[in-house]
């Protein structure tokens, strides 16, 4: 009677463990933290002092130590034991076994030393519909008690369960595996698209040795100013592919026209202002990653006053990377040498930014320019994007310039 | 957030662990790590002092199966005092009492050491 009340006992017990259990086993805990905690659970389940959980690889062939308890051995995580497919097949799923079950399998031959020193007495491996995703390996009970038939089926139930949970750890585990890949693959592909986007900006260059660089420049002051107006990461990559590929058209347009030193004749003037619309028409046949990267070039040459080219758009339907590369791009060229004109100097092409600040540039991302050229001088710019472009002799009077221009 | 905290002080080689709350999840894993590092320390007696502690389930009964453990590797006493029925009642079921000895209170335990020598 005593005895049957005993049982009756333990049996409550098993259910509020199995409950314990469930609720490791679905908590928010990282796979380590959770599983330590559910091994925590079925040793307390049984009193046994010693334990371990191990997680299956199968392109690896292996069981690797994932946590475990109460071991002498305090560096025994990721060890592993081999295993192979067709001894696999070999083993009960779910179903408790000892050594003495395993006795004439190559796996427990093969891993005896482990065995061994794991103290193993029961070895409980776990699958979830015939697929095989780890083991859970006791030691034996305070005492030294054989694990009676009733504990067995309780470890029956044990199995499924933890079957299930090393299962759902294991494919959020190949997921977090492939998100790393896919993040490897993706920064991949981003190098080679600036290596062809670099390739094509030397392209647009090579046509006009007096452009020679031109892209560069005018992506790189773009950055400056997007940067210093906070814009995000992402965005300030399409508009440095921008302000590359701005004047890709120039490729289709006539070199004579684009080497001319005279004053251009009318048709002349139409030909070379068709390049926006072609760098567009080449750039929105791409799916680039960022976005407004055909808009910026088609419009690069507007006006907010409206006078511009291609649409005559108006302030309002300006965007401010269009605004970024209208101005840089005028900058760049004012302080270049061109086929029909020499460069400005610094003074001249400060002067004439201002002139047209309001008419041609957007008033805010001018004062953000030399606001930025301002900061280079003072050295406040860890690396500078503008003034190392700039080729000026004298420096200190550039200075007081820029200083009196940065608002 | 575990609703554990552990308290412990030791004099020779008597080492008194006075957990408090419950003894239900990982956060009471310190009870098993203290009680391994006093042994290790050369202790040859630990005194667990029940009288705080509100609830213990398998984590616990883990716990405490793992300190039976190391008492027993290091040829130590395990003394449980002031035990509530219910908690007595678990470890008895689960085998644990007769490796450990148990006494009313805390007192109980130090004059009994103390006699033992
Ligand atoms: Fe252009």
């Amino acid at each position: 009677m005593a005895d049957r009340k005993l049982d009756l006992k333990r049996l409550m017990f098993s259910m509020a463990s199995l409950a314990d259990l469930g609720e490791e086993a679905t908590s928010s805990k990282d796979l380590s933290s959770k599983m330590r905690a559910a091994l925590y659970v079925i040793t307390g389940m049984f009193s046994v002092p010693s334990a371990a959980l191990f997680l299956y690889h199968p392109q690896r062939h292996y069981l690797e130590l994932l946590v475990d308890k109460g071991q002498r051995d305090k560096a025994l995580q990721g060890i592993t034991m081999p295993i192979l497919s067709e001894q696999i097949k070999r083993l009960r799923p779910n179903d408790p076994q000892t050594a003495r079950d395993l006795a004439g399998h190559a796996f427990y031959q093969r891993n005896r030393g482990l065995w061994t020193k794991l103290q193993i007495e029961m070895f409980l491996p776990l699958f979830v519909k015939g697929e095989f995703v780890g083991a859970v390996a006791l030691g034996r009970k305070l005492g030294g008690a054989p694990f009676r038939a009733a504990e067995k089926d309780v470890l029956r139930i044990v199995a499924h369960q933890m079957a299930i949970t090393l299962h759902n750890a294991r494919l959020f585990l190949d997921l977090a595996e492939k998100a790393a890949e896919n993040k490897k693959l993706y920064t991949r592909m981003q190098r080679i698209y600036h290596d062809t986007v670099e390739a094509f900006a030397a392209a647009i260059d090579a046509k006009d040795e007096y452009t020679k660089e031109h892209s560069y420049r005018v992506a790189s002051y773009a950055v400056a100013i997007a940067r210093e107006l906070g814009w995000k990461k992402q965005d300030i990559e399409g508009i440095y592919i921008a302000g590359l590929l701005h004047d890709i058209g120039k490729i289709i347009v006539d070199v004579k026209v684009i080497k001319k030193t005279e004053t251009l004749s009318a048709p002349e003037i139409c030909e070379i202002r068709k390049h926006p619309q072609i760098s567009y028409d080449i750039l929105s046949k791409i799916k680039f990653p960022w976005k407004d990267i055909g808009k910026f070039v088609l419009h690069h040459h507007e006006r907010l006053d409206g006078t511009g080219y291609p649409n005559c758009l108006k302030e309002a339907e300006l965007s401010d990377g269009v605004k970024i590369l209208a101005l840089v791009d005028a900058f760049d060229a004012m302080t270049s040498n061109r086929p029909y004109r020499d460069k400005l100097p610094l003074e001249k092409a400060f002067q004439e930014v201002m002139r047209c600040k309001g008419t041609q540039f957007d008033s805010k991302i001018t004062n953000t320019f030399f606001r930025i050229l301002h900061k280079e001088l003072n050295g406040e710019i860890k690396e500078p994007q503008i003034l190392p472009h700039l080729q000026e002799t004298d420096m200190r009077n550039i200075k007081a310039l820029a200083s009196g221009l940065a608002m | 957030m575990s609703n554990f905290s552990l308290s412990s002080r030791s004099a020779r080689d008597v080492a008194v662990l006075m957990p408090k709350g419950y003894i239900n999840d990982m956060g009471a894993v310190s009870l098993e790590r203290t009680s391994e590092q006093m042994l290790g320390k050369g202790m040859n007696s630990l005194i667990v002092n029940f009288s705080n502690v509100q609830y213990i389930n398998t984590i616990g009964v883990s716990i405490f199966t793992g300190m039976v453990q190391k008492t027993l590797e290091h040829r130590s006493v395990l003394c449980f005092t002031n035990m509530k029925k219910a908690h007595r009642d678990v470890f008895e079921m689960m085998g644990l009492i007769k490796h450990v000895m148990v006494f009313a209170d805390e007192d109980d335990a130090l004059a009994f050491l103390k006699r033992k020598g």
